[in-house]
């Protein structure tokens, strides 16, 4: 059953990748990257994370999908990007074998360290029950514990750093006045 | 439900608030200029540059008084966050160099952007990022403080809207900052699968021993070193440099070249200090490798360059190559050596590298050129700026007494200390960059001192008071680290250096 629900799972992943990367139209491409999300939200189900895969579906596979689709409607679909242009001929074929050889890397280390009796793989966070009672997930306590004690400096430092991020795009999106016009200095040529 | 959460054995984490202090100052300081900037009218506005810099002074009392009162390891959230004299002496470092860059920045900002409040909350929000950095003994940590420190950097290397170069410089170095950041957390993630925590002294203690090595290990090991490698422009995933550097406004391109290298710097030394240190088989090699290649091609390439900017930013990826020469002996050498010589070496650099770029500033006031070539008459019209440019110059191709030189003496004590012959070829490749790095720096000064003014204008530079005040501090700075090594407080800050924490 684990095999299948895996097999299963993995070949929904690889199939959205593929076509995130193949598909000519932007939509199609968003749309698979749904597939490959739904996907990996399943083996989180399949490793009883089920608030991860909760989240996963909701905030990636809904919110930042639908985001990514709102930019490439407001971009415009029917523009048609030629992706042929080569600036160096070199390049694509580079890229090729470089990929191939980081997939093989990435294999070749797995598999040899396949054997090898690694450290608590699998523990998850420390405390978790896995065995559930009736009403929570043991996953939400242990998260949640772990959020609230030993990272909650980089929590509470993080909506900081949303702060700055709205502060930034606003900034970069906004008409400016007029001001900043010529570059005058160093970095004129 | 409620019940539920009182049963949860939940502990309430022990906050230090001193030890939090600067964080907590910055944070507050953040916030206060975002309302501040709301509030002040367009005459006004030059008050935003004055409290940033009041808030970075207020942030580096509690630094002083942390270093006073003890030296005692403060260590918050189950070793999470950790003040020890290693982190208070970047935390200064951090925070004085942005009190720099706000010198610089202030005249700049007030005669050519209209968006002065969001300017210096994202420059304090960066530095926070770094202050963080200098604290965090844990993955999610140093995750997020590279994010805090990198995100702002990217909207500031865009700051001229109107500007191609600049545009180009901030999609740039969004685009390769964001992919360093995926390889890293694809080795961060790799890291925790295999050894169950994301605390650095947990991996210390998985990751045993060379026999014991795991290919996934490996892997996070690497990607992780080559997230930073990017952060820190380390031959070969330096590209982003130059035109970030050439396209970023150059208070923002020496805040990036020293105070964000730094960080990046400390993350690296945190991973190879505690995390890794017994896969010393895997980032030794790696790490010589990558210190070896930044060190000659960022030479070879700033010998070629004609725009100072340019030549500058190429010179500070050879000068990164030194500071990973250390990190490429540490477990062969004496650890406590390698440290103390990339702390040194950061601080030294720091000051020498803020003070050249203030001097190009200062001087593109007049000529509105970034070229090497308008450099000709400078000592006749200006001496002064010449003088001290010549010193800055000096110090960062270690010409003795300048401060430079007791960094790079320190990075090839701890190099010659290894005693292996990858570590002697190492330093033979430094020792033959160090003479070639000599030319390009040479010829600079020669330019200033020997040349007549390209254009015959000898009209004297008119330098603004903050500017002035940022090439005081620097220039002592590196005067007094290379004539007095040892000397008062010097000798007590690279001590405290040497002190890890964990």
């Amino acid at each position: 059953m684990d095999i299948l629900v895996f097999v299963c799972a993995a070949a929904m992943i690889l199939c959205g990748a593929l076509g995130v990367v193949t598909l000519r139209h932007p939509v199609h491409a968003a749309l698979s990257l749904v597939l490959t999300l739904f996907g990996v939200a399943v083996l989180f189900v399949a490793q009883n994370a089920h608030f991860l895969a909760v989240a996963q579906v909701i905030v990636y596979a809904g919110a930042i999908v639908v985001l990514f689709l709102f930019v490439i409607m407001l971009l415009g679909v029917d523009r048609v990007e030629d992706l042929h242009a080569e600036p160096f001929k070199v390049q694509r074929p580079l890229a090729i074998v470089s990929g191939v050889a980081l997939a093989g890397l990435l294999i070749a280390a797995v598999v040899a360290s396949q054997h090898t009796n690694v450290a608590a793989r699998g523990a998850g966070l420390p405390g978790v029950n896995p065995v559930r009672n009736d009403l929570h997930d043991g996953n939400i306590v242990a998260l949640s514990k772990d959020l609230f004690s030993g990272h909650v400096l980089a929590f509470e430092l993080t909506s900081v750093l949303l702060v700055i991020a709205v502060v930034a795009t606003v900034l970069l999106a906004r008409r400016s006045r007029g001001i900043d016009a010529a570059p005058t200095d160093g970095q004129a040529t | 439900m409620i019940s539920a959460l009182v049963a949860s054995d939940f502990a309430t984490p022990h906050v230090d608030y001193h030890a939090l202090a600067p964080e907590i100052v910055l944070g507050v300081g953040i916030c206060l200029l975002i309302v501040l900037d709301l509030f002040l009218a367009e005459s006004r506005k030059w008050l935003v540059s004055t409290v940033a810099g009041l808030i970075l002074l207020g942030a580096v009392l509690p630094v002083v008084t942390l270093g006073v009162i003890g030296s005692d390891v403060r260590s918050m959230f189950d070793g999470r966050y950790v003040i020890d004299n290693f982190s208070l002496v970047l935390k200064a470092l951090f925070l004085l160099s942005g009190y720099v860059v706000v010198l610089m920045s202030s005249r700049d900002t007030e005669e050519r952007t209209p968006y002065q409040g969001e300017y210096y909350t994202l420059l304090l929000t960066s530095i926070m990022g770094m202050v963080m950095m200098a604290s965090a003994r844990d993955l999610v940590s140093v995750f997020v403080a590279l994010e805090f420190l990198s995100i702002p950097a990217y909207m500031l290397a865009a700051w001229r809207k109107r500007d191609s170069k600049s545009n180009e410089a901030g999609m740039k170095y969004f685009l390769l900052g964001v992919f360093a950041s995926a390889v890293m957390l694809y080795g961060m993630s790799l890291l925790y699968g295999v050894t169950g925590s994301t605390r650095l002294v947990d991996i210390g203690q998985a990751v045993t021993g060379t026999d014991h090595l795991v290919g996934v290990q490996v892997l996070g090991i690497v990607f992780v070193i080559v997230g930073f490698a990017f952060k820190v422009s380390a031959v070969p995933f330096h590209t982003w440099a130059p035109d970030v550097y050439q396209g970023a406004p150059t208070p923002i391109t020496a805040f990036l070249s020293v105070a964000s290298k730094a960080a990046g710097f400390v993350a690296l030394s945190l991973l190879v200090f505690l995390a890794f240190p017994a896969a010393k088989s895997v980032y030794e090699p790696f790490l010589w490798v990558l210190a070896a290649v930044t060190i000659t091609v960022g030479n070879l390439l700033a010998l070629k360059q004609k725009n100072i900017v340019r030549m500058l930013a190429y010179s500070s990826v050879s000068q990164g190559g030194f500071i990973l020469m250390p990190l490429a002996v540490a477990g062969t050498g004496d650890a406590r050596t390698s440290l103390r010589a990339v702390v040194v070496y950061l601080i030294i650099y720091a000051a020498t590298n803020l003070g050249a770029f203030a001097v190009v500033m200062a001087v593109s006031r007049k000529t509105h050129s970034g070229e090497i070539a308008s450099y000709g008459g400078l000592f006749n019209y200006a001496p002064g700026l010449a003088a001290v440019m010549t010193l800055f110059l000096a110090s960062l191709a270690g010409i003795p007494p300048f401060g430079g030189w007791y960094a790079k003496f320190g990075a090839f004590k701890a190099v010659l200390e290894a005693r292996t012959g990858a570590a002697y070829t190492l330093a033979v490749i430094a020792a033959v960059n160090t003479v070639v790095s000599a030319a390009y720096y040479i010829t600079l000064m020669r330019e200033m001192w020997m040349k007549p003014a390209p254009d015959g204008d000898e009209s004297p530079v008119r330098v603004p008071r903050n500017l002035v005040a940022a090439l005081v501090i620097t220039g002592v700075a590196t005067l007094a680290f290379g004539v007095l090594p040892g000397f008062s407080g010097y000798g007590a800050i690279t001590g405290l250096a040497g002190a890890f924490g964990r």
